[in-house]
């Protein structure tokens, strides 16, 4: 017993631990390797489907942003960004306080991999690029729709400005998703916001000046899109979020 | 010796981590994102221009080039010896509150048709137009719409006013 004793604390046995350790680690790789090699001595005969994960944004049925994996498999995206809101007017109209516009979202399947999709949605005042926090982020309103159905409010993550929406259903191939919005308006109350202030070298004169005048209301939508494969550890790693998935159906834990 | 034991250790741990580290980032994701902005513009600037001539008062009002549209009305008043008479116009319309209201959206550098109010029962002796003391009053609100684009007036809307104490520009 005291041999073994002496032993386990000589530094022989250590180095032969670590030996141990990375002959493990190595013989991992070399089945990985193998694999490869028994995979490529069968192309000949095998079609390959490669698995690319793509995804793209619609408003109105138009596709507006997109980011697919390239087929081609070779570490490259095929990649383009659009602008929203730019079709909301028709050519010289200006725009209505109060009117409700057409503004259809939704996502789109462009991979060749089934998917789980979430959407951040922010909504927020600027005025020359610099943003506005003292704004009403509620006074635009874009009107959200099938959630609590398709879509599940994650109500932990969502503030007046931003509003996070998980699909909760697969999404495959080539499909799209329900809407998650159908309207947007700006609320007439922003037409009721003023601020008065004493004009200078003038007694008794006041000003008064609408605190939305020249404002711009901007609205972001981001959508994130993870393979469905292990999908709640690649949620959670992902997207930092618990999920469970039970019969290709996502809900929030 | 006992060091590099640790040593060791550690860089064995560091490499059992290092493998697994691989399949932790292997998941697919992919993401998009698109943004857009439109410009909100408020705000309204009106003139009143006031011909008095045969004891009748012409108004008209102008709306300022850089102006949002607004809705107009108008009325007169005066002491009760006299009597007010507004000419009928097809575009001013009498309301039960005592108000003339311009039928039409008044448009930036647009003007309104004539507010006629003429002044009756003046006394023969009276010559001076100052002495009477006639004042035309004019109120308008900015144009809102409701959710199908229709545009309409609130004339009972309430400001939510901050009263800022320092000057403004």
């Amino acid at each position: 017993m005291r041999r073994i004793k002496r032993f386990l604390k000589s530094p022989t046995a250590t180095m032969l631990t670590f030996v141990l350790a990375a002959g493990l680690l190595l013989f991992s790789s070399i089945g990985g390797a193998r694999a490869a090699l028994t995979y490529f001595s069968e192309t000949y005969v095998s079609r390959v489907q490669m698995s690319n994960i793509g995804v793209t944004l619609l408003e109105n049925g138009k596709e507006i942003s997109k980011r697919d994996y390239n087929k081609t498999s070779d570490g490259t995206w095929n990649e383009s960004t659009g602008v929203l809101l730019g079709n909301m007017l028709e050519k010289g109209e200006e725009f209505k306080i109060g009117k409700k516009y057409k503004e259809e979202l939704n996502v789109r399947n462009s991979g060749t991999i089934d998917q789980y999709v979430r959407v951040s949605i922010y909504k927020y005042w600027v005025k020359k690029d610099d943003k506005q926090q003292t704004l009403s982020p509620n006074l635009i309103d874009l009107n959200l729709v099938n959630v609590g159905s398709d879509w599940l409010l994650d109500k932990s993550a969502s503030t007046d400005e931003r509003t996070v929406l998980y699909y909760s259903k697969l999404l495959g191939e080539g499909e799209t998703t329900s809407l998650f919005a159908d309207t947007i308006k700006v609320d007439k109350m922003v037409a009721t916001k003023v601020t008065q202030y004493p004009v200078e070298g003038k007694k008794n004169t006041i000003r008064t000046v609408y605190d939305y005048d020249g404002m711009q209301f901007c609205v972001e939508a981001k959508v994130d899109a993870v393979q469905d494969h292990n999908a709640e550890d690649a949620v959670w790693s992902a997207w930092g979020r618990r999920v469970t998935v039970d019969n290709e159906t996502l809900s929030l834990r | 010796m006992k060091k590099k034991s640790i040593y060791l250790a550690v860089f064995a741990v560091v490499l059992v981590l290092a493998g697994s580290a691989g399949s932790a980032w292997a998941y697919f994701t992919t993401y998009v994102e698109a943004a857009g902005t439109q410009t909100i513009s408020l705000g309204d600037e009106t003139t009143v221009e006031e011909e008095f001539n045969s004891w009748t008062k012409h108004i008209v009002i102008t709306s300022d080039e850089d102006s949002e549209p607004v809705y107009v009305r108008a009325r007169a008043y005066c002491g009760s010896q006299y009597e007010l008479v507004y000419t009928a116009s097809e575009k001013w319309t009498p309301d039960s509150d005592g108000y003339y209201y311009y039928s039409d959206i008044l448009n930036a550098g647009e003007k309104t048709s004539e507010f006629i109010v003429k002044i009756e029962n003046v006394p023969e002796d009276v010559t001076d137009a100052s002495e009477f003391n006639v004042a035309v009053i004019y109120e308008t609100t900015p144009v809102l719409y409701d959710e199908d684009g229709n545009p309409y007036a609130d004339w009972n809307g309430k400001l939510d006013v901050t009263v800022e104490k320092g000057g403004n520009n």
